[in-house]
């Protein structure tokens, strides 16, 4: 009786609003994929159709074929990839140094890299467009890389920098004592337990240069143009083509998707796992 | 150790090389200024409001480039419409010293460029255009108005027209013929008021009117039929203006739901037949087509003591920092009364501003396209102020509601109207 009990209320009070917030998540993805696939009559039509009566890929022919989505999608890729590794390379050598030496105007280094992300994005944007321009990287990718890590770098230096404070100095000292240097103290204790964060701080960053749009509209032109430039074209003043907009939606988030499939266990993963043993 | 030591420092030295050495590169990205008289090229940023069109404007910039015999180029760029941040990205790149040579453009825009001397002045070049008297004298009024002095600032491109969509089977039913004046459409909009089946109520309303967002574009005409105009709304035929459009929802020529009906409302209302007559463009036509067949027909808003309609404008412009101001002008003229301006029109479905292209047998066998272009001389905009967005956002649509729901009168409301619009001043 009282297993009974107890089934029901998990049923009611875990499983069901469970399933109702799966849905309230899981909706829009689902109502965009089938936005995707369905024949223009029906997608204009007057009757709402939950899944299509007549499934068509015409819209994925037609962002690959006819819009070449291909382009953005390897430019995206190329200014995603490139933030990533250059703001983790230098943020975790910087917030190394924050973390673990104490030299003059620390503090104030620190507090200015917290005020840079507290600027809004659209007040520098003037100034970084006159920028890049005077530079002549202006429409190339590089104009992005720059602008994102300006953004990028910051973050990831308080972001890793409170792993590190975290991080046991006992460890180096044991490879200290051990006769290594510095250098390969950081190399090859610090930085393998140091994975799960700066895969963490990857795909942040990963995301936040594959999505965004504010500097990719000023910093990119035709051949330069991102994933969200090109998808934003598709919405015009007086129409919305919904069929190429969802259809490019959908095929955005896989990789996206494919990377937290990957990097989740890493994610996952205990900060300090494992790593002070007796 | 030396090995570690060096992996370090090799990270540090090609993350920083990856920042710094493009950088070294010098020059701008401004398109190119023909050097020693040979290709000159013109940047021309557009917003596309589907891929056709996209391709069509690809497509005219093809065509105008081999066709121009001056070894001009132009190299046209598409960006985002953004819900009008097309505007401010092109903001961003004119004061950050970049930007197009040439760009398509909304009047709306114009006070904001010309106040910080980023468009370049078109009179010297309108004056010697041998096509200057191809576009309707209105028009170029109304490109003077939006920059808020008299020169031209904007080269007029296309337009979408207000005009009065109506059904001739139920004018035949009650009737009534096509309004001329505009006391006859007011007359039209009592007859048509209508119960069909005789249980008592009314089935069929006069006039599908706009009382939510966007409505002050067919209102506006009510306003100026009455001799009123937009300078001051607070004149004795401004507000009798205003008590017309009250008194139709007031005597239940409108439907009951006229405070809040958007334009899916009015349009919705229209084709399922409860409404006989409502105000919008050339946009809704080949809907309307599609429900009614042959039974809709058009016409323009009619004369009363003044006529005025509404006027939804694409323009280009020619922005200042442009070194080759010949060859975007060529260009520019290009789109509005050349080829271009055919070929946009066409695939568009908007109203061209030549006159020729206007006399064309595709836009003339239209018969919404040709009600347009009747109402074309009378077409116009609301005066480009700082406040006109809340003004259209907010301040309209609530005044309005109180007025016709008897909370404000028709004075009051276009007092508080006029306040609005152009604050303490008068």
């Amino acid at each position: 009786m009282e297993r009974r009990q107890s089934v029901i209320s998990r049923i009611l009070f875990l499983f069901l609003p469970l399933i109702l917030l799966l849905l309230f998540i899981l909706f829009p993805f689902y109502w965009t994929f089938v936005t995707s696939i369905k024949p223009e009559m029906e997608l204009y039509g007057k009757t709402v159709t939950y899944w299509p009566r007549n499934v068509t890929f015409d819209a994925y022919k037609s962002l690959f074929v006819d819009y070449n989505f291909v382009k953005p999608m390897i430019n995206s890729f190329i200014v995603a990839a490139t933030t990533t590794v250059v703001t983790l390379t230098v943020a975790t050598l910087a917030s190394y140094a924050f973390s673990r030496y104490r030299f003059k105007g620390r503090k104030a280094l620190m507090v200015m890299f917290l005020t840079n992300n507290m600027f809004p994005t659209v007040l520098l944007l003037i100034p970084l467009y006159a920028i890049m321009r005077k530079l002549g990287i202006l429409y190339t990718p590089i104009a992005l890389v720059l602008a994102y890590t300006t953004f990028t770098i910051p973050f990831s230096v308080w972001l890793l920098n409170g792993y590190l404070n975290d991080l046991p100095m006992s460890l180096e000292e044991a490879a200290l004592v051990d006769g290594a240097n510095r250098p390969q103290a950081f190399i090859r204790i610090v930085l393998p337990i140091l994975i799960p964060c700066l895969v963490a701080t990857g795909v942040y960053i990963f995301m936040n240069a594959w999505n965004e749009y504010t500097f990719a509209v000023m910093f990119t032109n035709e051949k330069s143009r991102t994933i969200p430039v090109s998808l934003r074209n598709l919405i015009g003043q007086l129409g919305v083509q919904w069929d190429l907009l969802t259809a490019g939606g959908i095929i955005t988030i896989i990789p996206v998707c494919v990377m937290f499939f990957f990097a989740q266990k890493r994610l996952v993963e205990g900060l300090t796992a494992g790593a002070v043993k007796g | 150790m030396k090995k570690s030591k060096k992996l370090i420092v090799l990270a540090i030295l090609s993350a920083l090389c990856l920042l710094i050495v493009p950088g070294c590169k010098k020059g701008d990205d401004k398109s190119g200024t023909g050097g020693e008289g040979k290709t000159i090229e013109i940047t021309h940023w557009y917003w596309a409001d589907n891929s056709d069109y996209s391709a069509k404007m690809q497509e005219i910039a093809k065509t105008f480039n081999e066709t121009n015999g001056k070894n001009i180029k132009v190299k046209a760029e598409e960006y985002p419409w953004d819900g009008g941040g097309y505007s401010e990205t092109l903001f961003t790149a004119a004061m950050g010293g970049g930007g197009p040579d040439t760009a398509a453009w909304k009047l709306t825009s114009t006070p904001l460029f010309v106040a910080n001397k980023l468009l370049a002045e078109l009179d010297g070049f309108i004056n010697n255009w041998a096509d200057k008297d191809d576009i309707e004298e209105n028009l170029w009024d109304v490109m003077k108005q939006a920059g808020g002095s008299d020169k031209i600032y904007v080269m007029p491109w296309n337009t979408q027209v207000l005009y009065v969509y109506y059904r001739p089977s139920m004018f035949k039913a009650a009737g009534v013929s096509v309004p001329k004046t505009y006391e006859e459409f007011l007359e039209a909009c009592k007859k048509l008021t209508r119960d069909t089946d005789g249980d008592g109520k009314i089935d069929v309303y006069g006039f599908g009117m706009r009382g939510a967002k966007g409505g002050q574009e067919p209102w506006g005409s009510f306003i100026w039929a009455r001799g009123g105009n937009f300078t001051d709304f607070t004149t004795p035929e401004a507000i009798q203006g205003m008590q017309d459009f009250i008194d139709l929802f007031k005597k239940g020529y409108t439907p009951p739901t006229a405070p809040t009906d958007g334009f899916n409302e009015i349009i919705a209302n229209f084709k399922s037949g409860k409404t006989a007559m409502t105000i919008h463009h050339i946009g809704s036509s080949s809907g309307m087509v599609e429900t009614f067949g042959d039974d809709v027909d058009a016409f323009v808003f009619p004369a009363g003591k003044g006529q005025w309609t509404s006027m939804g404008d694409t323009e280009n412009v020619i922005f200042e920092s442009c070194k080759n101001k010949e060859a975007a002008f060529e260009w520019v003229s290009y789109l509005a009364t050349g080829k271009g301006q055919e070929e946009w029109c066409i695939t568009t479905g908007n109203v061209p501003v030549s006159k020729r292209v206007q006399a064309m047998d595709f836009f003339q066998n239209n018969k919404f396209m040709k009600v347009s272009i009747e109402g074309a001389p009378y077409a116009g905009i609301f005066p480009i102020l700082d406040t006109t967005t809340e003004w259209i956002n907010t301040v309209w649509p609530n005044t309005v509601a109180a007025a016709l729901t008897g909370q404000k009168t028709a004075a009051q409301a276009m007092e508080e109207l006029q306040k609005g619009l152009y604050g303490d001043k008068k």
